[in-house]
């Protein structure tokens, strides 16, 4: 097992690197230069060629990108001058808000979207499964901020029982202490990640129900709820580990979807603002972060997949 | 008192295109302390009969008929709770594949108490505890220790035993064994099925062994039932089925196994056609269609089980009579150097060939963590015109043999000659060239064919790949090699998915002859089908041998298929040849004792033979072939062994003619002249 | 003494007739039209279809120039779906709406589909290094939250179609790429593959012949969900307002447009867009879905 968690770190490692490599190229195929996005169109040659001077961007790309690099090791995403701070304050400042949103979001999908495709796969082909195939599908095809504003209408607006902002307070504290407005961004993005998992979940039941030991469990006379709990859940959460690094990317996106429409105080929506306002440090900042978080949570999910499959672990 | 009494019994499985009657009216019971064979073809409804005692029949199965009797209830209308309280607790069953059977998530510890908690309500400890003394009883080695281990740290064999402890947990009055040896090696078959007569007797069980084997069921049944297309054919005292057989399907069967004991020159039986659809049976006796002894009467109605002795009844309106029996054609047709006639000269050598494969671990970089040693220094002539036989077990290193000798992997070290040249060397174009004379036929049907492909390209391309004439030519070569195997023309236009597997055999068959090799490597080509098949294969290749020269080498883990087929048989144990000779010197003048191991544990149908051997041949378990045991490899399993034997590798010595053995303590004496 | 010899019957090959099912693709179809979602989707996408194409002929209105003077109508009988708050039909844009997302989405679908075989065959038929480097390299790309960037590319100007179909194929091959990377990693030891091995048969007779007509299956349904996908991030992108330029009409920029007036109530400027949205989309999965299920179970029958 521990070989194989070092080759996944090795793979992590190479996959970040890869990262930072092509932010930065993105970084200088920016239309127009740096300096004259962070000074302003009006800035005279002699401002960009002191601006450039001063943040080393007239020397060669190669040691540009090890200052880039090195910068980054040491937890610098850059500098913003839009708004007067670094962007590892602007990230420090929202994370917990993410870890919260993203968390809470993850555990109540994976609660239940694992029951409702063992439940799907158990009854195939009867009613429940249908109905739950039907709602997942529908929640799978709308667009994601679609599902939010279906919510915001009918909660916010029809019902007037929730609000349709999330909480503003600047801090962790704050933001839990209105748990109304915390329902319905959590819901949201609780809905779409289900929508993601449950069509996998359930074929991936489906699977393992038709294997051998299931037909053993039966020869031993097993009570269903044993067979389904000792027997067919252990299996099938094998491969949920996987799924959760694969679905990264996409939870992550959705994230800043939703944090846009409810206007939550993430580091979803703090790049969306710096998007529209042209702030390139915490664009790009933000985006290596946000890939880094992708590979970590791949890494973490493989090295989960290592600890619950005896397979693996017993190599 | 029969422990089982089964009445009548129909069970049907629902499919999209009708109702196919996989059981169709089977009557038996079982003895107390018996063990009654259920013995059948695929398809012929012996698993179907086990799955509906236990009441675990597929979600579109159902029982439509009958009665199955068992401690005072019929199990066919027990509803679902009262069914559970009876499987695993008073009915065992043991399947055929143990590492699919088994959860890879739970220690077998904890799937074995799990059967003793749900039955017998008692605490976690003393469930493992019980656990811990069924491991014991299966002969499991070190079974505290092995309690905590997963399902795929235990070979197959010991995989098996974890099974067949957890249908014992609970003491069951009958055990049902569905092909319970069938995925194993067969020295490992044997042990286990020791094993089940040993707990049978010390638990007092009686056992219904499923089978398709023959040769298992004269060594281990007390009374037989022989079915076919969901009925059952004949039912007799073991020895009475195998010495008095009354039906035709019976004796054909037995007719068409090759034997250890049967003089080589004999043709198998064949038995033409295939079994009936289930979906919609004949309306007279299912076995009409193919049997030789067909009339108008058996197609229209169906013969009733029946009988002078009600101990043997059959289900046939002519019987075969205690008078005849079934003559078999002597082989006339001659494959070269068979009966020494001279051949002309070495075709393939194998030179010290070693192949390792590399098992990568660790880190970023790749080390390699040690390497499989598949075959370690072998050395072979294969004469033009001779077939080549390799037997072993698996992890031989048969089939790497094989491979390289179609040059599908390259050797690590040695040299494999082909007419004098090294293929070894050989790339691109003169490779090409020599490709055409070596070909091969792989082992599964349903994988060695494109199954997006119809059969006429299958069989087009190795000559549109080597530049064979022109299309039409092409065209009619194709028609030829159909026909020359046995299948229709009109096959080109099928796909493969249309064919059997015994056809799609056929046509692999005729995939290797397309180009006229000169040698043609069979890795196990008929272990995938039917016996009642097998035959059909082995004797077309023999006759293709006949009129095309060809070399064969012949690869198989079964003793009694390369007798029928081999001159020269070379036996493998990990990675090593351990003995090579004539036919003749192998099977009746055993040098090593894996041989004569292997001779004495492979099932014969003949129920005097198998109950005289008592005692087993080749105890423990096969060793990694990443660390095979010093010196010969062989000794961990070997009775004669002996400390010379760990410490030095036995050579190759010679006995008579080309028969050699590589042993400290060989079988035979040792001839004076020296090996070459 | 009755004495036997091999004969079968006169006329049947020793190896007997095939057993004739039917052709692969007849089973498909026949376990797709009986599978009554795929059977819906595959309807709904030809009425949907329909209606975005053979609709404008039918009912013509003006999707070129706005009209100040019908801005934000109830539904009547002259316009069924109301205007929006450029003067426009809202039924009409729907029509042309459509017509801008089926098509991008199929686009999509093909090229993405097309690079993403390519690049996963070769992948996995060399193995190796090779392999190594165009995996990771996919991870790479994988792990950038592409969306994000696009984010910020709305704000710097608007695309043209091809760009946009570009764009979103380049998002996109990555899917197929490592589906077919997996089949073929498979399929390259099966019997058959090396059995064009031992005739002599090259690597690119091997790719093209073999392995590629086997993942077929694979590819079209993946391809399929695609489309679906395609549609439905085209309506994202189109929300945060990378999408094409007016006055072309997408369902996702009319849907970014109603949002503004959800608190007015009127409904006529958002909920018919989303229900063709979601409608689109839900069909396409649903055909993906009944495709997968009938390739497995031809891949059962043996």
């Amino acid at each position: 097992m521990i070989g194989y968690i070092i080759r996944r770190i090795g793979q992590a490692v190479i996959v970040i690197a890869g990262v930072t490599i092509i932010v930065f190229i993105l970084r200088h195929l920016l239309p127009g230069s740096i300096a004259r996005a962070i000074i302003g169109l009006r800035a005279t040659p002699q401002q960009v060629a002191t601006f450039n001077r001063v943040n080393g961007l007239d020397r060669s790309l190669p040691l540009q990108y090890v200052t880039f690099l090195n910068q980054l090791l040491h937890g610098n995403l850059g500098y913003s001058f839009k708004q007067n701070m670094s962007v590892d304050a602007i990230v420090v400042h929202d994370l917990p808000n993410d870890l919260l949103l993203v968390g809470a979001s993850l555990v109540l999908a994976l609660l239940i979207a694992i029951p409702v495709g063992i439940v799907q796969a158990v009854r195939r082909n009867k009613l429940v499964d249908y109905a739950a195939t039907g709602i997942s599908f529908v929640l799978y095809s709308m667009p994601a901020y679609l599902l939010g504003l279906l919510l915001i209408a009918f909660f916010a607006v029809n019902l007037r029982v929730l609000p349709a902002e999330a909480p503003q307070q600047p801090t962790i504290g704050g933001v839990l202490s209105d748990p109304a407005g915390l329902v319905l961004p959590v819901a949201t993005l609780t809905l779409i990640t289900v929508a993601l998992f449950s069509r996998y979940m359930r074929s991936s039941a489906i699977d393992s129900l038709t294997q051998d030991y299931i037909r053993t469990a039966r020869a031993k006379g097993l009570r269903q709820s044993a067979i389904l709990y000792r027997h067919l859940l252990r299996n099938s959460l094998i491969p949920v580990a996987t799924l959760v690094g694969i679905s990264m990317p996409g939870i992550l996106t959705f994230g800043l979807i939703v944090e846009q429409l409810f206007n939550f105080p993430g580091i979803g929506l703090a790049y969306f603002n710096a998007a529209v306002d042209g702030d390139y440090p915490v664009v790009f900042g933000v985006t290596v972060l946000v890939a880094a978080v992708t590979v970590l949570g791949n890494l973490i999910a493989d090295v989960a997949y290592a600890l619950l499959d005896p397979r693996v672990r017993y190599d | 008192m029969s422990v089982l009494e089964i009445d009548g019994l129909r069970t049907f499985i629902r499919q999209r295109t009708g109702v196919v009657r996989a059981v169709d009216g089977v009557s038996f019971a079982i003895e107390p302390g018996e063990t009654v064979g259920l013995v059948g073809e695929s398809g012929c409804g012996k698993t179907m009969t086990g799955l509906s005692i236990m009441g675990l029949l597929p979600s579109r199965g159902f029982i439509a008929d009958g009665a199955i009797r068992f401690g005072g209830r019929d199990l066919a209308t027990l509803n679902e709770p009262a069914m559970r309280k009876v499987r695993g607790n008073e009915i065992g069953i043991v399947f055929q594949d143990p590492m699919t059977s088994l959860n890879p998530t739970m220690t077998i510890g904890h799937q074995i108490a799990e059967v003793v908690s749900e039955h017998r309500g008692v605490s976690k400890d003393d469930a493992m505890a019980r656990a811990e003394e069924v491991l014991a009883l299966v002969g499991m080695p070190r079974p505290a220790e092995r309690l905590g281990y997963y399902p795929h740290q235990l070979s197959g064999g010991l995989r098996q035993r974890v099974m067949i402890g957890i249908a014992l947990a609970c003491e069951p009055k009958l055990l049902i064994a569905d092909e319970p040896t069938t995925a194993l090696d067969v020295t490992i078959q044997d042990q286990i099925l020791a094993l089940l007569d040993e707990l049978k007797d010390r638990l007092g069980m009686a056992v219904l062994l499923i089978t398709h084997d023959m040769g298992v069921i004269a060594g281990r049944a007390d009374r037989v039932l022989v079915m076919y297309a969901g009925k059952v054919v004949e039912r007799a005292a073991t020895g009475q089925l195998f010495h008095r057989t009354r039906h035709p399907y019976t004796a054909a069967l037995l007719a068409s196994i090759p034997r250890l004991d049967q003089p080589v020159t004999q043709q198998l039986y064949t038995i033409p056609g295939l079994p009936p659809d289930l979906a919609h049976p004949p309306a007279g006796c299912r076995f009409a269609p193919r049997c030789r002894f067909a009339t108008k009467e058996c197609d229209g109605s169906e013969p009733p089980l029946g009988g002078p002795d009600p101990a043997h009844p059959y289900a046939c309106f002519h019987p075969i009579g205690p008078d005849s029996a079934l003559a078999r054609a002597e082989v006339t047709e001659r494959h070269g150097g068979r009966d020494g006639s001279a051949t002309s000269g070495d075709l393939l050598v194998l030179d010290h060939i070693v192949k390792e494969f590399a098992v990568t671990r660790g880190a970023l970089l790749r080390r390699a963590a040690g390497t499989v040693k598949a075959v370690s220094d072998v050395t072979l002539t294969i004469r033009r015109g001779e077939t080549l036989g390799l037997v072993g077990e698996s992890g031989c290193g048969k089939t790497t043999i094989g491979r390289m000798i179609v040059a599908l992997e390259r050797p690590t070290s040695g040299r494999v000659l082909f007419e004098g040249q090294e293929i070894g060397r050989l790339a691109g174009t003169r490779l090409r060239q020599v490709r055409k004379d070596l070909q091969i036929m792989f082992q599964d049907p349903y994988a060695s064919l494109d199954p997006r492909m119809r059969v006429g390209s299958i069989l087009r391309e190795p000559l549109q790949i080597q530049g064979f004439g022109s299309a039409a030519e092409q065209r009619a070569h194709v028609a030829d090699l159909l026909r020359e195997v046995g299948l229709s023309p009109r096959s080109t236009e099928l796909y493969p998915h249309e064919f059997s597997g015994g056809q799609r055999q056929r046509i692999g068959l005729a995939r290797a002859l397309a180009l006229s090799p000169k040698l043609i490597v069979a890795d196990e080509p008929v272990s995938a089908l039917d016996v009642s098949i097998r035959s059909q294969i082995l004797n077309l290749m023999r006759r293709l041998q006949a009129a095309h020269r060809l070399t064969y080498v012949m690869i198989s883990h079964d003793l009694s298929v390369i007798r029928y087929l081999a001159d020269q048989v070379g036996v493998m144990y990990l990675g090593k040849l351990v003995e090579v000779g004539s036919s003749a010197d192998v099977y009746e003048r055993p040098a090593h004792p894996y041989t004569l191991g292997l001779l004495n544990t492979i099932p014969v149908p003949d129920p005097e033979v198998e109950r005289a051997k008592r005692g087993i041949a080749v105890v423990g378990e096969l060793p990694s072939a990443m660390e095979p045991p010093s010196g010969c490899r062989f000794r961990t399993r070997c009775p004669l062994a002996q400390d010379v034997c760990a410490a030095e590798e036995p050579p190759l010595r010679s006995f008579s003619g080309e028969h050699k053995a590589a042993c400290h303590f060989p079988l035979q004496t040792v001839s004076e002249v020296p090996a070459p | 003494m009755t004495d036997i010899a091999a004969q079968p019957r006169p006329g049947t090959p020793e190896g007997g007739e095939a057993i004739r099912q039917d052709a692969g693709w007849r089973m498909i179809v026949r376990a797709f039209t009986q599978n009554k979602l795929a059977l819906a989707g595959l309807i709904l996408v030809v009425a949907v279809a329909l209606f975005c194409f053979v609709g404008p002929l039918f009912w013509h209105t003006n999707q070129v120039n706005t009209n100040i003077l019908l801005v934000n109508e109830r539904p009547s009988a002259k316009h069924p779906l109301g205007t929006d708050d450029l003067g426009y039909d809202v039924l009409g844009r729907l029509m042309a709406g459509g017509q801008s997302s089926l098509e991008v989405g199929l686009a999509v679908a093909l090229a993405a589909t097309a690079i993403g075989v390519l690049y996963g065959v070769i992948s996995g038929f060399f193995g190796g290094l090779a392999d190594t480097v165009l995996m990771r390299f996919v991870d790479i790309i994988l792990a950038i939250p592409v969306v994000y960037l696009f984010i910020d590319l709305a704000t710097e100007f608007k695309p043209t179609l091809l760009l946009l179909i570009a764009v979103l194929s380049l998002l996109s091959w990555l899917g197929p790429a490592r589906l077919v990377r997996g089949e073929t990693l498979s399929l390259r030891v099966r019997e058959y593959v090396e059995a064009v091995r031992t005739m002599g048969g090259r690597s690119g007779r091997i790719i093209f012949r073999h392995l590629v007509p086997n993942t077929v299956g694979t590819i079209v349904v993946n391809a399929t969900f695609q489309v679906a996908d395609a549609i439905s991030i085209l309506a994202v992108l189109s929300y945060f307002g990378f999408s094409l330029p007016p006055p072309t009409a997408t369902w996702g920029g009319m849907l970014e447009n109603g949002v503004n007036f959800l608190y007015d109530g009127y409904w006529w400027e958002i909920y018919p867009a989303c229900l063709m949205i979601v409608l689109t989309v839900v069909a396409f999965n649903f055909i993906g879905d009944g495709l997968r299920d009938s390739l497995d179970v031809r891949l059962q029958r043996r």
